[in-house]
């Protein structure tokens, strides 16, 4: 893992210095409200419909146990004994306290976390695949350039105050779990013909009320160039971006108007002054130096059959159903990837509480390097266990109440935060996905439906991702009413797609029959082992259409 | 000058010698700033006046005024003043570095407009030796702001390097 040297404490260090002093002033009233919200948003402080809510960023998703430790103390301390780890793999406080918001960076601090760039217009937390150095055939773990992209872009004197925010995510594998299609920037790290690393880039995807697939505009761009190429592509964002209309400020936006060709023309243009100065070249030795943070832990060399594990699935079903649903191949023999869902039937998705955290910190150290990651599907990873102790964990998951076996199923959907606690939603998502969740508790149902993807957000913005769930459910106000819109077909992935919209909406008391009716659908027209993606693909809209609303 | 700003050019308070000059209005005996448009339009006749002149380029509301519309014209201008319409609106942080890196411009560079206390350090780095802030921010105020931050994780128009490019060298 990336460990702070004096350089990133101090940085931190001096922010929560000034933010201090900042809230001092707005506490006594010298600031007002007006003055004070640039200075809180540049420190991740929203003010939501009920309190302050507060984002702290986990660059990459990746988390030591000491700072899982530390996350659950805060929940206790400065909230209600609870944190929601988010979709950029963030988590948020909803109530803490404002005048206990700088004392809570303090302690942030002491374990190499801030709040920096969460909020505003500016170039927020990196995100990336959360198998990251875990999976088999990565070309590269990709929290190597995230952690430089996260360097290069805090407090960057030009691009604090952009036309919108601005999302990058990286992948080093060829299935995409960082959605990068779907970020302003998306970089994908390839491997040539000789065996050296660069970076595809994609721009302007974006979901929101306008979804976008993102555009390639550089097929191999070098890791001694990749800054200067990123910096290319933000000035030309940053000159040409609009700031008429914030529906109409993202990257995604530009791109659209002018067209990928002449953004990729502009780029180069850009990309070529500043290559030719050479200030932004990397070192090789400042890259050798942060990729060794990421070095692989002292795997011990296991064979990949583990009786004690294979008679633990023989012995105990339920943790043999859970294996199949949350544990993943690892790449060194003998350790497997586990998932922590965060998605217990009738819960809110994302939601952990204090003891969930210990808990999870406690396993992480015991059992997987010490390591965690948070998912952009809003669940946790324990990326390095040794398979000889996955029934032992599994134990200690179930003790803390986070072994539902759910991962990729129906119930594992993504939410915002919707009208419970959000300024700017129609509609309440949370409800929605705890009755589609109770609707469809049966786990043996789920695992029969299969892999399917819910994702529900409720306002247009699209928090929730609705535009690529596999089913996307989306929150509307009409005329006072809650009601939610459908779409299917859509994908995150190396597939990336968008959903269809089925027709009329729902209201709130018929939308989790409509998803019960959608998924019927499926399993009557699936062949052996489809899934539910593939089935759409294959039927298209006309079947669903029909049971939903009948022959017209 | 608008009586509620106050102007620091290198770190000291400076009395405003220039003149801002309507689009149809006569140039003065005096360091007059023009538009962008009227330097694309005059650039002949501006180069031969015989006092200093500036450029004001403004940011609007859409897309804004591109520098690199004058780029060649930038030799008969000793001043810009970049517009800054809101403090959202960070466009000429952008401009400035063009200005300063692609043109080597070497004449005045002058924040104008919604100029932050806590905007001012990312102006210096982006090349800006001269803000109009407003009266009610004092000397050591300003002082203060431009001590904010004195680590820089990149290189900009300063002289900091970064710290990327210094771990290795140190």
């Amino acid at each position: 893992m990336y460990r702070y040297d004096e350089f990133d404490h101090e940085m931190v260090r001096q922010r929560v210095a000034q933010f201090r002093d900042q809230v001092s002033r707005r506490m006594s009233g010298e600031l007002e409200e007006d003055a004070f919200k640039p200075l809180r948003l540049m420190n991740g402080v929203y003010l939501q419909l009920h309190a302050y809510m507060l984002r702290v960023a986990i660059p990459y998703g990746t988390l030591s146990s000491r700072q899982m430790h530390q996350l659950a103390h805060i929940a206790r301390k400065y909230d209600r004994g609870y944190g929601h780890f988010t979709t950029r793999q963030n988590i948020q406080y909803n109530w803490p306290a404002l005048e206990a918001i700088p004392d809570l960076l303090e302690e942030l601090a002491e374990v190499e976390m801030h709040a920096i760039q969460t909020s505003g217009n500016c170039i927020r937390n990196v995100t990336a695949d959360q198998y990251a150095g875990a999976i088999e055939a990565e070309v590269e773990d990709p929290r190597i350039i995230s952690e430089i992209i996260r360097q290069w872009s805090t407090f960057h004197p030009e691009f604090s105050f952009l036309p919108r925010k601005f999302k990058i995510a990286v992948s080093g594998h060829e299935n995409d779990r960082a959605a990068i299609r779907f970020h302003d920037i998306g970089i994908a790290i390839k491997k040539n013909d000789a065996g050296q690393i660069g970076y595809e880039v994609h721009v302007g995807g974006g979901l929101g009320r306008s979804p976008f697939i993102a555009k390639k505009i550089a097929d191999f761009v070098k890791p001694e160039k990749l800054l200067a190429y990123l910096e290319a592509v933000m000035r030309v964002y940053n000159q040409l971006g609009r700031r008429d209309n914030s529906y109409k400020a993202r990257i995604k936006i530009l791109v659209h108007e002018i067209g990928a060709d002449e953004m990729k023309r502009r780029v180069e243009v850009e990309f070529a002054k500043i290559d030719s100065r050479g200030t932004l070249d990397l070192p090789e030795a400042e890259r050798q130096r942060i990729a060794s943070y990421f070095a692989p832990p002292a795997f011990e060399t296991l064979s990949n059959s583990c009786p004690e594990f294979e008679a633990a699935c023989t012995n105990d079903a339920a943790f043999s159903k859970w294996v199949k649903t949350n544990v993943v191949a690892h790449k060194v023999d003998g350790y497997a990837i586990v998932n922590i869902s965060l998605k217990p039937i009738g819960g809110v998705p994302g939601d952990a509480t204090d003891v969930q955290m210990d808990s999870i910190a406690k396993i992480a150290c015991d059992y997987s390097c010490d390591e965690i990651r948070v998912t952009h599907e809003q669940n946790l990873v324990l990326p390095h266990v040794r398979k000889m102790d996955l029934h032992t964990v599994y134990e200690a998951l179930c003790a803390a109440d986070l072994h539902t076996p759910n991962l990729g199923l129906i119930s594992d959907q993504i939410a915002c935060p919707g009208l419970d606690y959000c300024n700017l939603a129609n509609a309440r998502s949370i409800p929605v996905a705890q009755e589609i969740s109770e609707r469809f508790s049966d786990l043996d149902r789920q695992a029969d439906i299969g892999e399917l993807h819910i994702k529900i957000s409720g306002c247009i913005n699209a928090c929730g991702h609705h535009h690529v769930g596999n089913i996307g459910i989306l929150g509307v106000d009409k005329k006072g009413t809650e009601f939610y819109q459908l779409t299917l077909g859509g994908a995150p992935d190396e597939h990336a797609a968008i959903g269809d919209i089925t027709g009329p909406a729902f209201t709130a008391d018929k939308v989790v029959d409509a998803v019960e009716n959608i998924v019927e659908t499926y399993m009557h027209h699936r062949k052996d082992g489809e899934k539910f993606l593939q089935t759409y693909r294959r039927v298209g809209m006309a079947p669903f259409k029909e049971r939903l609303y009948g022959s017209e | 000058m608008d009586q509620n700003k106050t102007l620091i050019i290198d770190g000291v308070i400076a009395e405003d010698i220039w003149t801002y000059i309507d689009d149809d209005a006569e140039l003065i005996d005096g360091p007059s700033i023009v538009s962008l448009s009227r330097l694309q339009q005059d650039y002949e006749t501006l180069k031969s006046h015989p006092f200093p002149l500036g450029l004001v380029i403004r940011a609007g509301t859409k897309q804004g005024e591109d520098v690199t519309d004058v780029a060649n014209m930038l030799d008969a201008v000793s001043l810009v003043a970049i517009d800054f319409p809101v403090y959202r609106n960070g466009r000429g942080f952008s401009t400035a570095r063009i200005l300063r890196e692609d043109y080597a411009f070497k004449g005045e560079l002058r924040a104008i407009g919604d100029v932050l206390f806590d905007q001012l350090i990312f102006m210096h780095r982006c090349g800006f030796n001269a803000y109009s802030v407003p009266k009610t921010m004092s000397l050591d105020s300003f002082k203060s702001a431009m001590g904010m931050l004195p680590g820089a994780y990149q290189p900009a128009s300063d002289d900091r390097r970064g710290i990327l490019w210094q771990r290795n060298s140190r």
